[in-house]
């Protein structure tokens, strides 16, 4: 049974809805909406509340359920 | 007859006002060692509260040489630098110590891979100033390792994050990664086969923004050393300047980060 969550865009506030399996992991989702709003090539994390999901976990390791709002994040990769 | 307290004696102590932080342990702080790498724009900053905190021994790590594009950012950088393209640890060594000369910063101009962290005398606390993703993972594995409090930032205009590792708990830096940083890594390898600097993305930065995150790199490593690690980032903080967001995200410990290889695969928490 597939799941549906939104995803926020930090930058710009944007969402998207997303459908996924349990077998979909956390950086298919990072993926699949960092490429829906064409973003710079870069490092993103996805949170979802006061945790950031690990990349390798799949939805349902992760707990994601259906209707949750996950927030993709930018890393900041500079600093010198 | 009691001693006499003699007016104005407070005023010529640089540390009275820190030492009225009932909390802080102004005495540990002074003789406490820093390591910090990269002496760019974080590593500047860094330096800077380091010595007005009171710490009296720094290292400083960086290999590059200063350019005037460093100029919007870097507080111990000056024209002339630029033009004579002096080494950047030097700099911010000879720089830092006007700021307090009792203050020994010790410039180091060489790559964070030719650094052994494991040599005497040992960093309390190691700063990562870094601008690459690569040069972040061996500080991270070298200072978990030898159980070494490890305290990263990274800016990206007006964004930024701090990340507190306190090894032997919780999770490492390592850890709170994904695809997206790896294809990253090897975008950089795979310019030269050899080296990460090849390929160097000129990344949005200016000064505001990072003052925040080294304001808050040394602020942590000022509660690890006085014994307040409970009171720390748990475990990084994200800094949106520009929508003034500032979020504290927990991440955890991944059973396959090498980092934690002895441990049960768990979601351990410190
Ligand atoms: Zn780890």
């Amino acid at each position: 049974m597939p799941l549906r969550v939104k995803v926020r865009n930090a930058e710009s506030g944007a969402t998207v809805d997303m459908e996924l399996e349990g077998e979909n992991t956390i950086e298919d989702i990072i993926e699949g909406a960092a490429g829906y709003w064409e973003k710079d090539a870069g490092a993103y994390v996805l949170r979802r509340g006061k945790r950031l999901l690990r990349g390798q976990q799949t939805v349902a390791e992760a707990g994601v359920l259906n209707s949750d709002d996950l927030e993709l994040i930018p890393d900041p990769e500079g600093g010198g | 007859m009691s001693e006499a307290i003699k007016l104005g004696e407070i005023d010529e102590d640089r540390l009275d006002r820190s030492r009225r932080i009932g909390w802080l342990d102004v005495g540990k702080i002074v003789k406490s060692r820093c390591l910090v790498v990269g002496a760019g724009a974080l590593g500047n900053e860094v330096v800077k509260s380091l010595v007005l905190s009171g710490f009296k021994e720094i290292v400083v790590v960086d290999m590059d040489r200063i350019v005037r594009s460093n100029l919007n950012r870097c507080v111990f950088f000056r024209e002339e630098d630029a033009e004579s393209r002096l080494q950047k640890a030097s700099v911010v060594a000879a720089r830092a110590a006007e700021l307090s000369p009792t203050a020994r910063v010790t410039p180091v101009v060489s790559s964070i891979q030719d650094i052994d962290l494991s040599s005497s005398p040992r960093p309390d606390v190691v700063f990562g100033c870094l601008d690459n993703i690569a040069a972040r993972l061996h500080l991270n594995a070298h200072s978990y390792h030898l159980g070494i409090p490890y305290i990263d930032g990274g800016t990206n205009g007006f964004a930024g994050r701090v990340h507190v590792v306190l090894p032997p708990e919780g999770p490492c830096l390592q850890c709170g990664m994904n695809r997206s940083h790896f294809r990253i890594m090897e975008k950089r390898h795979s310019c030269t086969g050899i080296e990460a600097s090849f390929y160097e993305p000129k990344v949005p930065a200016e000064i505001t923004t990072t003052s925040v995150i080294a304001a808050i790199q040394v602020r942590e490593a000022l509660k690890v050393l006085s014994g307040k690690s409970e009171d720390c980032i748990r475990h990084v903080a994200h800094y949106d300047g520009l929508r003034n967001r500032f979020e504290i995200l927990e991440t955890s410990i991944d059973p396959g980060c090498p980092m934690h290889s002895r441990m049960e695969p768990h979601d351990s928490q410190r």
